[in-house]
């Protein structure tokens, strides 16, 4: 590789990472995940960007793409059956679209659904997954047995699946 | 459907840790399973996003260029680098032969060590270049450098606001030649806070104790082939060696790139040879040139000599390490001061034992370890503030204050305290049973991370002194909406009681405090250079 070809894959990065990286994030929610996809994405689309056959104001959409094929392949790759993205197959005209309406529109959904559980059951999930407070924690918080906050977190869980999820149930 | 909440939690302790899960919404064998997963996810996207560290884009690119890739797997035991991809197998065999196999992590480390073992003294020109975000280089010194492995330097100044001072360091003695003065400076040898940068032992020393090192690529430096190799310190940010793959020895290195500022050091030019010449490390005051003595020691003859002049018969340690013998004594008259220098001629080491007579409050300081020895604290500095290659031991008794500093380890160190003492020395550790918090205070280890990488890169040098973080604590608990003015709680109600380097406690001795102690760990990394953070308190 030259030193120019590195530098313009620098700047497409310095453009893009971060855009990409909150993409891969909001998907996979926790951070070690979401470098190693957004690291990987760029691995796998470097010599598409090169090649010229993705015009630059698609660059995002067409790395979320991508990304999203790495995610819903990974379980896949965890059970080491290797990679199975060809990048050669995405269509550019099903990029991701890029625009922020199912990220919000998830929002409200889990915010309307919070609003509907019990109040143990609320603090529960908002201690444990919002807060990030271990089971000990919560437990010392709410004044309670540590088996009794599994047992709320997982009902409030279930009860959350199903109001965020109805066509599943 | 214990199981089930179980797998439940971790999945949520996992993501709460910011790490892979191990199982998740594709890959859990029961779609009840999933579809929790799932919600799990989905309620998550109301928190913010956790970013990577500031470095990441940089790595993000290098990665990319190189066509390597690092995956951690969710258990975290396969860390190999792998390829994907745009690398055919061919091409991967190729690189694994080159790169992975000769040049594993412990084999870049020892291969250096084993090389740096056989060399004697080296000679190189340095180069000193500062680059800044915006890409522009400006060279900034260039030195003529002259090193061995006892510590031993002689380093004159080609180019840089340093040009023509030389600076020189013979165990013995330190010096600087500054021509445009016409003076020469004399400077005590321990501890010395000199040190040139890019010295090989310090840098073959940092790489042995990283959090990792690998192989990422390999480039010719001087015209010479050169691997080059990323070292990540712990909780710090990784940096390069550049490794000359004929001589196995370091021939540059690039900072990371802090406060938009990164220095490359280089030797354009270095051989080796098996001492340094004794013309430029012996003692000799150019004609025309002042002598300015900045090192107050006066040589004595002997113990009697010595006591003539100091007023005392200075103590000489009865357990003296084997290797050791004794060098020279000094006095120091302005301050009532004797010291008598050790010296180890195989492994180059220099101990030395001071002893003077005790005046004021003993105040530990607030980064030492806390020994004990008949009732009383002994301070122990592992390293000394300003050489990273000295550390000592300081203690009262019968009305004297006592200290041994030098470069040796800290054992022998302790073993020549030990034969001054005349009660056991008890070396620090926390005691077990009081070393539990009334109160737990959580702290998130990614914002630990952080400090500690500002930390390293100058900002919030506070965060190094357990007595000023203990400091920050207290006083944020009396005054919750923030601290204007002074602090509520002084340093002067804040003593250090126990202090095993890795954990503390600092006793508030303040009524109005609403903590009677504070506990405070070392989390990210366990040495000098390591943040402490509240991990509790006792309430008053």
């Amino acid at each position: 590789m030259t030193s120019a070809e590195a530098k313009s894959i620098e700047e497409i990065c310095t453009a893009t990472w971060e855009s990409l990286y909150r993409f891969v994030y909001f998907k996979v929610q926790n951070r070690q995940e979401a470098e190693d996809t957004t690291q990987e994405t760029y691995v796998k689309a470097y010599s598409h960007l090169q090649s010229g056959k993705v015009a630059p104001d698609k660059y995002i959409a067409f790395l979320k793409t991508i990304a999203l094929n790495l995610i819903r392949d990974s379980w896949r790759r965890k059970k080491r059956r290797g990679p199975s993205i060809d990048v050669e197959s995405v269509d550019p005209a099903h990029f991701a679209v890029e625009d922020h309406t199912e990220e919000s529109a998830q929002r409200q959904a889990v915010q309307e659904a919070l609003a509907q559980l019990n109040e143990d059951q609320r603090t529960v999930i908002e201690l444990r997954i919002l807060k990030g407070y271990s089971v000990a924690d919560t437990a010392k918080l709410m004044g309670k047995q540590e088996v009794a906050i599994r047992v709320i977190q997982h009902r409030a869980l279930k009860q959350m699946a199903s109001l965020l999820n109805p066509i599943r149930e | 459907m214990k199981d089930q909440e179980r797998k439940l939690s971790d999945y949520i302790d996992r993501l709460n840790a910011e790490m892979m899960p191990e199982e998740d919404e594709n890959s859990a064998s029961s779609p009840e399973l999933r579809e929790l997963y799932r919600t799990v996810k989905q309620i998550r996207s109301l928190r913010e996003t956790a970013m990577p560290g500031p470095d990441f884009p940089q790595k993000l690119a290098r990665s990319v260029a190189s066509g390597q890739l690092t995956r951690r797997s969710p258990d975290r035991k396969r860390q190999w680098s792998w390829l994907i991809g745009m690398v055919s197998a061919a091409a991967l065999l190729a690189l694994l032969i080159t790169f992975v196999i000769p040049l594993g992590r412990d084999n870049v480390v020892s291969a250096m060590e084993k090389a740096y073992m056989e060399v004697g003294a080296y000679h190189g020109t340095l180069e000193v270049v500062e680059t800044a975000a915006n890409g522009e280089s400006d060279m900034q010194a260039k030195w003529d450098v002259w090193a061995d492995q006892a510590g031993h330097y002689y380093v004159k100044g080609l180019e840089g606001a340093n040009r023509d001072i030389v600076t020189v360091n013979n165990g013995q003695s330190k010096w600087q030649i500054q021509p445009d003065r016409e003076q020469v400076q004399i400077f005590p040898t321990l501890p010395d806070a000199y040190r040139f940068q890019f010295e090989l032992g310090n840098e073959i020393q940092q790489a042995k104790q990283a959090q990792s090192v690998k192989v990422v690529g390999e480039e010719t430096i001087s015209g010479r082939k050169a691997s080059v190799v990323e070292v990540t310190p712990k909780g710090g940010l990784p940096y390069r060696i550049w490794v000359d793959e004929q001589t196995n020895l370091p021939l540059r290195k690039q900072t990371a790139m802090q406060h938009a500022i990164q220095y490359t050091y280089t030797y354009s030019q270095i051989d080796f040879a098996d001492a340094i010449p004794q013309a430029l490390i012996s003692y000799r005051l150019p004609d025309g040139f002042a002598e300015i003595n900045t090192n107050p020691e006066q040589i004595a003859n002997d113990l009697d000599e010595a006591q003539e002049i100091a007023g005392f018969r200075p103590l000489e340690s009865k357990t003296v390490p084997s290797g050791y013998v004794q060098d020279r004594l000094a006095v120091v008259p302005d301050q009532g001061m004797t010291r008598i220098y050790y010296r180890d001629p195989s492994r180059n080491h220099q101990v030395m034992s001071q002893q003077s007579r005790a005046a004021g409050e003993f105040k530990p300081d607030s980064n030492a370890l806390l020994g004990r020895t008949d009732g009383s604290p002994v301070e122990i500095l592992s390293p000394v503030a300003n050489d990273s290659s000295v550390s000592s031991i300081r203690w009262r008794q019968d009305g004297y204050e006592f200290k041994v500093a030098g470069d040796a380890s800290l054992d022998d160190l302790a073993a020549f305290a030990q034969g001054l003492m005349s009660a056991p020395l008890e070396m620090p550790a926390v005691n077990k049973q009081t070393a539990e918090p009334q109160v737990k205070v959580p702290y998130d280890l990614d914002v630990e991370k952080g400090d500690q990488r500002n930390a390293d890169a100058g900002s919030s040098p506070w965060k190094l002194d357990p007595v000023f973080v203990a400091q920050v604590f207290v006083s944020l608990q009396m005054s919750p909406g923030g601290i204007s003015g002074d602090y509520p709680i002084a340093m002067k109600d804040l003593e250090v009681s126990d202090n095993d380097g890795t954990k503390a406690i600092v006793t508030v001795n303040n009524e109005k405090a609403p903590s009677k102690r504070v506990y405070l760990a070392k989390l990210v990394r366990q040495d000098a250079s390591g943040i402490w953070t509240v991990v509790g308190y006792d309430p008053r």
